[in-house]
């Protein structure tokens, strides 16, 4: 028989969220290969419908605005009531923001908070449900950034909702230890995902080659990330909570 | 939305008296954050796409708020 070492993952299930594209794509194509059973959640339709079409394994699709929370939770406990409790959750929506601090506004940073940030924070509440969480080994795992633990300029909102999810993490890892629920957050460096090609219109070519350079292994890809959530849902970690994980190639060792 | 527009400009570029003929390069604070910053604008406040070598090409305040303007 051959050894996975990550089994444990083939009798969970996890819950998704930005599973329409970059890392999110790639870690439900994963986990799903790994046996997992998937709840994902993102508000493309169309995205989400073609990452499943990549799963192997049994997906639940769940088209939804995550910052509309009162839906979140009505929707997920719904989904829950026919599908089985929750093992594990893995946060990946995110939004990213490079605005100056001259047009930065609470409007637009707060736009930003909701889905970074806030969000996560609902998720988590709505996993410790008792009639969410399946009672065993549960692992939350939250996506931040590089730009969460250094500065770099046109990065105040969107710094500030990823370096939040770090006092988020290391706060609901006491709180949620007795519960046998594991929080966990990693850091990535740049990854090429459509995310960044969508922000094409504000990098030009000298500024990507110099991102570039800034990680001694290079710019990343979503699977590498994708790895380490399956490590951090999966009780190859089990003593391994509060964590904040850099996954940047070297960016910030230097 | 001109005026509203000249005034956030005014802010970004640090200046009490903007002129239409104004060169966005004339500015003392003229780098690739301010250059930043307008696109910001554009497109939080006007929904308007500006891309770095778009915004290269646009001498004067008068063409960047035709730009903006009209692509509205």
């Amino acid at each position: 028989m051959e050894y996975n070492v990550f089994h444990s993952l083939s009798n969970k299930f996890i819950l998704l969220t930005g599973a329409s594209s970059g890392i999110g794509r790639e870690t439900s194509i994963l986990l799903s290969k790994l046996g997992a059973k998937l709840l994902l959640i993102d508000i493309n339709e169309i995205g989400l419908l073609k990452t499943i079409e990549y799963c192997p394994n049994e997906t639940i699709p769940l088209v939804l605005d995550l910052t509309d929370s009162e839906t979140l939770k009505i929707k997920i406990i719904d989904l829950v009531k026919k599908h089985g409790k929750l093992d594990g959750v893995a946060h990946i929506a995110g939004k990213p923001s490079i605005v100056p601090l001259k047009s930065i506004s609470q409007s637009s940073a707060t736009e930003i908070f909701q889905l970074n940030t806030y969000s996560a924070i609902d998720l988590a509440k709505i996993f410790v449900n008792h009639n969410v969480f399946s009672g065993q080994s549960g692992s939350i795992v939250f996506i931040s950034s590089v730009y969460g633990l250094v500065g770099s300029s046109a990065n105040v909102a969107y710094a500030s909702s990823k370096a939040a999810l770090h006092g988020i993490t290391k706060s609901l890892s006491i709180e949620l230890a007795p519960k046998k629920i594991r929080v966990n957050c990693i850091a990535p460096g740049f990854i090429k995902t459509e995310m960044m090609a969508n922000n094409k219109d504000k990098f030009n070519d000298e500024y990507i080659s110099k991102l570039d350079k800034m990680h001694p292994l290079g710019l990343g890809e979503a699977i590498d990330i994708s790895y380490m959530i399956a490590f951090l849902l999966s009780d190859l970690s089990k003593w391994m909570t509060g964590s904040i994980l850099s996954l940047d190639g070297g960016f910030t060792a230097q | 939305m001109k005026t509203k527009l000249m005034e956030e400009l005014s802010e970004i570029l640090e200046t009490s008296v903007l002129s239409e003929n104004d060169k966005l390069a004339d500015f003392e604070c003229w780098d690739s954050l301010t250059a930043l910053s307008i696109i910001a604008l554009a497109s939080e406040n006007y929904s308007v796409i500006i891309s770095n070598s778009d915004l290269s090409k646009i001498n004067t305040v008068k063409d960047l708020v035709e730009t903006i303007t009209n692509s509205k």
